[in-house]
C-alpha cells in the first residue's frame, strides 16, 4: 500500500479540485480544503497503525512504508519515500497543524480560492520533505514550500507583506541553492553515483574530512536559514508578523522543523566528520539563539513579534539538543520540535484571535482581559506557561532533555544558556500581566469571547500540550529506538566529545 | 556522390519564403493574416521533411564537405522550426497596426532567417558558417526595424545593424587568421592538424570567432545591443530573437568549440568561464532595474545565455547535454511568457504595470505565467530546474566549483525580478476590471508551453534520453576514440 504517497499527494489533489471550482462558491472551497486536510490527517493516523517503533536497523536507519521507483534513470534519481521514528511524529504534527490551521482559515475572506490552492500546495511540500529519502526528491519538496509561502504571505499578509514575502523567498533560496551544490557534490563523491540518503550514509567512510566539512557548510547554509539559526534569522520576525495567522502557524509549527530535521537526517547522518567539526560552533549558535532570541522577544511590544522571537529562542533549545550528540539530546530536540509546533501554533492562533477582534497586538493596549474573556485567557495562560517551560506541560520535557543532554559535554555554554529560560519566563509573564491582569481597559468592554471555530482550532493543541506534558512517552515511545540507533551510528567519531 | 538530398529541408523552406514574398503582392489588408498561416504551414511541412532524416537516417543523415546532417543539427533544426511556428502564430495575435503592412514579407523574413539558422547548425565549414550567419543577421535587422514609423523600432534596428556588422567583421578577421595558420576553413580537416600547428595566431583567430558569436548569443561584454533591439522590435520578433538565433548560435559553438577545436585544448576554458560568470551576473543585475517587460526579458535572456555557457566551459558530454536540454526547455518557457506579454501588451503596453492584478482578471493566465517565470528562475519541479541542474552538475563534475557557486547565486538574484512580475500580477490591483479576453492562439501556446515545462520537469526521462542521442556530432572524432574515453553513463569521478 502506497500510504506515504497518499498522504503526501492528497492535498495536491484537493488543491487541483479547488482550482476547478468557480471562485464565487466560497463555502464549497472552504469545505473542500478542510475535508482534504482532515483526510490527510486521518491518513497519517493510519501511519501510526502499522508503524513499529522498535524496528530499527543496525548501522543505518531501517525505513518503513518504503516506496521506491526508478524515477529519472538518466540523473540517477529515485522516487524513494520512507519513514522511521524520526519522521513519523513530525509528519503527524504537520498534518494535524495543517488541518487545524485550515479550520482557522475560514476567517480568510479575500481570494479564498487562491489561498487554499497555495495552502494545500504548501502542505504537499512539507509532508514530502519528511518522507523523501532521496536527496533530489528532498530538495524538490524543500523548494516546493517556497512559492506557496511567498504568495500566502504576500497576498494575505499585513502592512509590510510584500517585502516580507520576497525577503523570505530570497533568504531561503539563498540557503537552499548551496544545499543543491552540496547534494551534487555528494552525488559525485559516491560510487556508484547516488542521491539515496541511506547509501550515502554508508559511503561517508571513504570521504576526506575536508570534503565533509565543505559539504557540511553548504548544507548548513540551507538548513540554518530555515531553522533559523543566528545570524540567518532576520527573515523570521518579519515573515511571522506579516503572515496571516494560519500561515504563521504553519511557518512556525512546521517549516522551522525542516531545518532541524535536515540537520539530523542529512548533516549528522551523512557527514559525521563535518558535523563533528562544527559542534563547537553549533553550541555557541545555540546559546546565541536562546539568549539573544529571548532578549529580542523581551523588547517587543507587539505580541506576534514576541512569539516570533520566542521561536528563535525555542529553536535554540533544539540546537542545544543536537550539539549533545546523545540519545537524550536528540530525543530532546525532536520532542522540542513537536512541542514547539503545538505550543507556538496555539500561541499564534490565540494572538490571531485577539487581533481579529481588537485589530491591535500591542501588549500595552490591553489590560484586565482575564475577567472579561475567561476561556480565552485560560487557554492563553496554559499555552504561555507551556512555552516558558512549566513542569507538567509539554514545553518543559523537551527543554529539560535538551539541557540535560547538552550539559554532559558542554557545561559552560549550557549553563549560560539557562539564562534564556529565565528571560523567556520573564517576557511571557510580563505579557500576561499587561494583557490579562491589572485594571480593565474600558475600551474593550465589547470584546467578544473566543468563538467555536477558533476553539475547535486551538482546543486540540491545548489538550495535547497537557497530554504530552504528563505523558511524554507518547512521543518518546515512537522516537526513542530510532534515536538510540542514530546517536550511536558514529560512536567512534564522537567519543572525543563524550 | 551527389548528396543534395541532405539539404532538402533548407531548400524547401527557402522556396516557401520566396513564394510568400510573391504572395505578399496579392493579399492585402485583412486577408494578409492568411500569410502567417501559410508561413506556419510551410514550417510544418519542413518539419515533416526533417522527419525523413529521423526515419531513414542512413539516407538522410550524413557528412558533406561543407555541411553535415547529424543528430545535433537535427535536434536544433526541430527547435528552430518549432520556434518559427509558435512565433508566426503569435504574430497573428499581435495587434499594433504599424506592423500590419506586408505580412507576407514579414513571414518570409522569419522563414529566411530560419533557413540561415538551419544552415548554421549544419555547417562544418567556417565560410558557410559565416554566410549562414549573415543570412540570419540581415533578416533579423529588417525584422527588428519592421515598424518603420516607430522611432524605437528604427533605433533598435540601427544599433543591432551597426553592432552586428562590427561583430561580423571581427569574425571574418578571425576566420582569416584561422585559415592563415591551418590552410583550410574546413573544420573536418583541421583536427589532425591543430595539435601540431597550434600557434598564437590560431588561438587569436579562434578567440575572434568566439567573440563574433559572443555578439550573436548576447554574451557579456558584447551584449549592449540586446536591450534596445529587443525593446524596439515588434514583440513577436523579440520573442523570435530571444530564442532562435540564440540557440542556433549555441549549436555552432557546441560544434566548433567542444568538438572540432575544444576550448580546453586552446587554454581558453578559463576565459570562457569568466565570460559565463560575467554574462549571467550582468544580465541578472541589470534586469533587476528594468521597468519595461521587454527590456527585462532581454536582460533575462542574457542571463540565460550565461547559464548555457557553463556547458561550454565544462566541455564534457554532460555539459553538451546540458546545453541541449537547456535550449529545449528555454524555448518553451521563454515563448510561454512572451505569449502572455504579447497578449497583455496589445492593450496595456509593455511597462511592468501591464501585469497589474492579472490574478484577479484572469487567474489561470496569472498562475501559468508564474510557472513560466519560476521555470526561468530554475525553481523545481519545473523544467528550468532540471536543465539548470544538468548544467550545474556538469560544472561540479568538471571541478568548476566557483562557476557553480556564481551560477546558483545568480539564480537567487533572478528570482527577485522574475517575482517582481508575479508581484504585479498577484499583489497589485487591476487597472481595468473586465477579464482579459484571450484568443485561441495565446491560450494554445500558453497551454503547450505549460504542458512542456511540467512534463520535462516532472518526467524528464524522455527529454534526457532524446538529448543524449542528439548530442552526437558527425564526424565522430578520431574513430570514436573520444567517445570510448568518456563513458556515456556514470561520468568520471571527481577527487
Amino acid at each position: 500500500m502506497e500510504l506515504l504517497s497518499t498522504i503526501t499527494f492528497l492535498p495536491l489533489l484537493g488543491g487541483l479540485v479547488i482550482l476547478c471550482v468557480p471562485k464565487e462558491k466560497v463555502g464549497l472551497i472552504r469545505g473542500l480544503a478542510i475535508f482534504t486536510t482532515a483526510a490527510t490527517f486521518a491518513a497519517s493516523l493510519f501511519l501510526l497503525g502499522g508503524f513499529d517503533p522498535n524496528l530499527v536497523g543496525e548501522s543505518i536507519p531501517k525505513l518503513q512504508y518504503v516506496e521506491q521507483l526508478n524515477w529519472i534513470p538518466s540523473l540517477g534519481v529515485h522516487y524513494f519515500m520512507g519513514v522511521d521514528g524520526l519522521s513519523v511524529p513530525i509528519i503527524l504534527l504537520t498534518t494535524l497543524l495543517s488541518f487545524l490551521a485550515a479550520i482557522y482559515s475560514i476567517g480568510i475572506e479575500t481570494r479564498v480560492k487562491e489561498f487554499f490552492f497555495w495552502y494545500l500546495l504548501l502542505e504537499v511540500g512539507m509532508i514530502g520533505v519528511f518522507c523523501a529519502m532521496d536527496l533530489f526528491l528532498f530538495y524538490l519538496f524543500w523548494e516546493l514550500t517556497l512559492v506557496p509561502m511567498y504568495f500566502l504571505i504576500g497576498v494575505w499578509g499585513g502592512p509590510k507583506k510584500e517585502f516580507a514575502a520576497i525577503k523570505f523567498f530570497l533568504f531561503t533560496l539563498f540557503g537552499s541553492v548551496f544545499m543543491l551544490l552540496g547534494i551534487l557534490a555528494l552525488y559525485f563523491a559516491s560510487t556508484p553515483h547516488t542521491f539515496n540518503m541511506l547509501e550515502l550514509m554508508q559511503a561517508n567512510g571513504s570521504w576526506s574530512r575536508s570534503f565533509q566539512i565543505v559539504v557540511f557548510i553548504a548544507f548548513y547554509l540551507g538548513l540554518a536559514v530555515k531553522i533559523p539559526a543566528f545570524p540567518f534569522h532576520t527573515w523570521l520576525p518579519l515573515a511571522h508578523v506579516e503572515a496571516p495567522t494560519p500561515v504563521s502557524v504553519i511557518l512556525a509549527g512546521v517549516l522551522l522543523k525542516m531545518g532541524v530535521y535536515g540537520l539530523i537526517r542529512i548533516s549528522y547522518s551523512i557527514l559525521p566528520a563535518g558535523y563533528e567539526w562544527f559542534l563547537p560552533y553549533l553550541i555557541i549558535i545555540a546559546f546565541i539563539n536562546i539568549v539573544y532570541g529571548a532578549l529580542c522577544a523581551m523588547a517587543q511590544t507587539d505580541m506576534k513579534k514576541m512569539v516570533a522571537y520566542s521561536s528563535v529562542n525555542h529553536m535554540g533549545y533544539c540546537l542545544l539538543g543536537l550539539a549533545a550528540v546523545s540519545t537524550t539530546g536528540f530525543n530532546g530536540a525532536i520532542f522540542q520540535m513537536i512541542t514547539h509546533g503545538i505550543i507556538t501554533g496555539a500561541l499564534f492562533l490565540l494572538v490571531g484571535v485577539l487581533y481579529d477582534r481588537a485589530h491591535t497586538r500591542d501588549i500595552t493596549a490591553f489590560g484586565g482581559l482575564g475577567a472579561k474573556l475567561p476561556v480565552y485567557s485560560g487557554i492563553m495562560a496554559l499555552t504561555c506557561f507551556a512555552s516558558l517551560g512549566l513542569p507538567g506541560l509539554a514545553g518543559f520535557v523537551g527543554e529539560f532533555m535538551c539541557f540535560l543532554g547538552a550539559f554532559a559535554y558542554w557545561k559552560f555554554w549550557t549553563t549560560l544558556s539557562v539564562a534564556g529560560i529565565l528571560i523567556t519566563a520573564a517576557f511571557f509573564l510580563r505579557m500576561m500581566q499587561k494583557v490579562f491582569l491589572g485594571p480593565f481597559n474600558e475600551k474593550w468592554k465589547d470584546l467578544p469571547e473566543i468563538n467555536l471555530r477558533e476553539l475547535i482550532a486551538v482546543g486540540p493543541l491545548a489538550v495535547l500540550t497537557v497530554l504530552f506534558g504528563v505523558w511524554p512517552q507518547l512521543i518518546l515511545g515512537l522516537t526513542d529506538p530510532t534515536v538510540k540507533m542514530i546517536s550511536n551510528m558514529y560512536e567512534h567519531m564522537f567519543q572525543l566529545v563524550r | 556522390m551527389l548528396n543534395l538530398h541532405l539539404l532538402y529541408p533548407e531548400i524547401g523552406l527557402a522556396v516557401f519564403a520566396l513564394v510568400l514574398l510573391t504572395a505578399d503582392l496579392f493579399f492585402k489588408g485583412g486577408k494578409g493574416k492568411f500569410l502567417y498561416f501559410l508561413g506556419v504551414f510551410s514550417a510544418c511541412l519542413t518539419l515533416g521533411i526533417l522527419g525523413l532524416a529521423y526515419s531513414s537516417p542512413e539516407t538522410y543523415q550524413g557528412l558533406g564537405t561543407m555541411w553535415t546532417v547529424d543528430p545535433l543539427a537535427l535536434f536544433f533544426k526541430v527547435l528552430i522550426l518549432a520556434t518559427v511556428i509558435l512565433v508566426l502564430l503569435l504574430s497573428v495575435e499581435y495587434k499594433p497596426e504599424a506592423a500590419h503592412g506586408h505580412l507576407g514579407s514579414f513571414s518570409a523574413l522569419v522563414l529566411l532567417s530560419a533557413v540561415g539558422m538551419m544552415l548554421l547548425v549544419s555547417a562544418v565549414d567556417l565560410l558557410l558558417i559565416f554566410l549562414a550567419l549573415e543570412l540570419v543577421s540581415i533578416s533579423s535587422f529588417i525584422l527588428v526595424g519592421y515598424e518603420r514609423k516607430d522611432l524605437r523600432s528604427s533605433e533598435g534596428a540601427m544599433k543591432y545593424f551597426i553592432i552586428g556588422a562590427f561583430s561580423s567583421a571581427l569574425m571574418v578577421y578571425g576566420i582569416s587568421l584561422f585559415y592563415g595558420s591551418m590552410g583550410t576553413t574546413r573544420l573536418t580537416e583541421i583536427y589532425p592538424l591543430f595539435a601540431q600547428r597550434s600557434s598564437a595566431m590560431f588561438i587569436l583567430g579562434c578567440l575572434l570567432i568566439l567573440v563574433g558569436f559572443g555578439f550573436k548569443i548576447s554574451m557579456a561584454p558584447f551584449h549592449l545591443w540586446v536591450a534596445d533591439a529587443y525593446e524596439g522590435a515588434p514583440t513577436p520578433v523579440t520573442a523570435f530573437l530571444s530564442v532562435a538565433p540564440k540557440i542556433a548560435g549555441m549549436a555552432v559553438l557546441l560544434r566548433v568549440f567542444t568538438h572540432f577545436v575544444p576550448l580546453a585544448s586552446l587554454d581558453l576554458s578559463h576565459v570562457l568561464c569568466f565570460l559565463a560568470m560575467l554574462t549571467m551576473t550582468v544580465g541578472n543585475c541589470t534586469a533587476i532595474f528594468q521597468t519595461n517587460v521587454k527590456r527585462l526579458l532581454a536582460y533575462s535572456s542574457i542571463a540565460q545565455a550565461g547559464y548555457m555557457l557553463i556547458g561550454f566551459v565544462t566541455g564534457g558530454i554532460l555539459g553538451r547535454e546540458g546545453v541541449l536540454l537547456y535550449s529545449l526547455v528555454y524555448l518553451f518557457m521563454n515563448l510561454g511568457i512572451f505569449a502572455v506579454v504579447i497578449h497583455l501588451g496589445n492593450e496595456d503596453g509593455y511597462e511592468l504595470d501591464a501585469f497589474d492584478g492579472l490574478a484577479k482578471r484572469d487567474l489561470a493566465l496569472a498562475l501559468l505565467s508564474t510557472f513560466f517565470l519560476l521555470s526561468l528562475a530554475g525553481i523545481p519541479p519545473l523544467a528550468g530546474f532540471i536543465a539548470k541542474f544538468r548544467l550545474f552538475q556538469s560544472a561540479i563534475q568538471g571541478g568548476w566549483y566557483w562557476l557553480a557557486v556564481v551560477g546558483v547565486l545568480n539564480s537567487v538574484i533572478s528570482v527577485y525580478y522574475y517575482m517582481s512580475i508575479a508581484h504585479h500580477m498577484f499583489f497589485r490591483e487591476p487597472r481595468r476590471a473586465e477579464p482579459a479576453r484571450r484568443g485561441w492562439i495565446v491560450t494554445g501556446t500558453v497551454a503547450l508551453a505549460t504542458a512542456a515545462i511540467f512534463l520535462f520537469g516532472l518526467y524528464p526521462e524522455p527529454a534526457l534520453s532524446t538529448v543524449r542521442l542528439s548530442a552526437e556530432i558527425l564526424p565522430a572524432r578520431a574513430a570514436g576514440a573520444a567517445r570510448a574515453a568518456a563513458p556515456s553513463t556514470g561520468p568520471a569521478l571527481l577527487p
